[in-house]
């Protein structure tokens, strides 16, 4: 059997390196390792030491040997234990060598959340797991972490994120266990209390849009709101269209921090303090955008079918409207009526804005109950360009 | 946790000793808000100190912002799980550890 698998990929020969490589199949494993070189055409050559568990002094030589033969040769994946015998021997000086994801098993571990990317598992009494479903999640784990870090050294309460880890065959992001209730949990619990909670939500929202962020850091929410727009160019009436254009366009561009996907679901409470979860939709821009997507998470989603709060907020519908006009007075500072129906408004033709595009791109067309609500989307925004001259709060 | 306070003039140096989480983050919060009048150098001993979880973070840039209007602040005799923690939080990046 042969010591050695290869692979090519984008330009790249892969040698993955397996079990021991000692002083009794050294030389086997060198003999192996030219005779895959002598085949490979791709540039570029990389030794994969995920399935290898220990390498002795001979297997070191050999190494040695193969990088006179391919210059630019590396080592990846490796474990900490290997990485440990490179580093003392001074090889991780001389050749480029990676370590590997460190490998976690999930068996017996307690399953305490679900969501539509993965599941959540408690690793310890301090960590928890979120492992994902799809195998290639790497991208979007790396952009979710290095979103919450930044928040968190900007002073935003929320989780630890700490190493990302291979569970089987996907891969988990490790953070730390919050013991913590979500305010949709706690409302639902003490509904009496609601309005407290709508305080501290408002509280933390206002941390979050009083944050200033490097403009590098996070994405601009105005670009992608604008992307919505011209989505709909087609679907809308032509001089309202060309309205709903220049007022987005017309929202200045700003570095201030918003959530994106702020809820009660996402916000919990831990021993009195306030902590902000699911930090992947992070952006920057004008808190409008934000108020956008609360009034959804609140309201428009649920036009047509009120029960739907239950599955996305854990909250009836009378709660979640509830929780929508409870917060603008709070957060705007006035009970002026006519001032919170305008930040209603405006909050609703973009939130409207929003839907429609998505379930355009979901087919929406395809059946009867998808062109009403469309149709209804398409009134929402329509009718409100009619008396809204500005999208400033 | 244990907290011991030491001061030599406008030195105060806290040892923090057991685990800085959310329980125990707010006796820390106490002295940083009642404990660093007249202090223009602050210094955490973190020796004893085996696990610091967000809350315990927080604290630290809390009292970092403080430090900042008023003199310096150090984090010493860090050992390597808890300098793990700041170097992947980022906060290696704004604390001056020992």
């Amino acid at each position: 059997m042969s010591l050695i698998t290869t692979c090519e990929k984008d330009n790249i020969f892969y040698i993955q390196l397996h079990n021991r490589i000692d002083s009794s199949n050294a030389p086997v494993v060198e003999e192996e390792i030219l005779g895959a070189m002598k085949t490979c055409t791709a540039p570029t050559v990389v030794l994969d030491a995920d399935d290898l568990e220990y390498i002795s002094s001979a297997g070191l030589r050999v190494i040695l040997r193969l990088r006179k033969v391919r210059s630019e040769l590396k080592i990846i994946n490796v474990s900490s234990a290997v990485y440990e015998i490179f580093e003392m021997t001074g090889f991780t000086e001389m050749i480029p060598v990676s370590k590997g994801y460190r490998k976690l098993s999930i068996e017996g571990c307690e399953v305490i959340g679900q969501g539509a990317n993965g599941k959540v598992y408690r690793l310890d009494q301090d960590t928890i797991v979120k492992v994902y479903y799809k195998a290639d999640a790497l991208p979007d784990i790396h952009r979710e972490r290095e979103l919450a870090r930044k928040a968190f050294i900007l002073g935003i309460p929320t989780a630890i994120p700490y190493d990302v880890a291979r569970v089987g065959n996907s891969y988990g992001s490790v953070f730390e266990l919050l013991n913590a209730k979500s305010f949709s949990r706690l409302i639902a619990e003490n509904p009496q209390e609601l309005d407290k909670y709508v305080v501290l939500f408002v509280d933390l929202l206002k941390k979050i849009h009083s944050t200033l962020v490097n403009p590098d850091d996070m994405p601009d929410q105005r670009a992608v709101v604008i992307g919505w727009v011209e989505f709909l160019k087609d679907y809308l009436d032509s001089a309202k269209w060309e309205k709903l254009h220049k007022l987005v366009t017309a929202v200045p561009v700003n570095h201030h921090m918003i959530h994106g996907d702020y809820h009660t679901k996402n916000v919990m409470v831990q021993n009195g303090e306030v902590l902000l979860i699911d930090m992947d939709t992070l952006a920057q821009g004008d808190p409008v955008f934000e108020f956008a997507s609360i009034f959804n998470a609140y309201v428009g989603f649920y036009d047509f079918d009120h029960d739907r709060s239950m599955d996305f907020q854990g909250l009836p519908y009378e709660t979640t409207v509830s929780i929508w006009k409870k917060m603008l007075p709070l957060y705007f500072g006035t009970t002026d009526e006519a001032k919170l129906k305008a930040v209603e408004d405006k909050a609703a033709v973009l939130g409207y804005t929003r839907l429609m595009r998505r379930l355009i791109r979901r087919n929406g067309f395809d059946t009867e109950e998808g062109r009403k609500t469309i149709e209804h989307y398409k009134n929402q925004i329509e009718t409100r360009l009619d008396f809204i001259d500005t999208l400033q709060l | 946790m244990e907290i011991s306070k030491k001061k030599e003039e406008s030195k105060l140096t806290v040892g923090l000793s057991g685990r800085l989480d959310t329980l125990t983050a707010p006796q820390l919060e106490a002295v940083i808000q009642n404990d660093l009048d007249g202090v223009t150098e602050l210094v955490f001993d973190l020796k004893d100190l085996v696990y610091v979880s967000s809350a315990g973070l927080r604290v630290f840039l809390m009292a970092q912002k403080t430090m900042n209007k008023k003199g310096s602040m150090e984090l010493c005799n860090v050992c390597d799980d808890i300098k793990e923690v700041f170097t992947i939080t980022g906060f290696a990046d704004i604390f001056t550890i020992k």
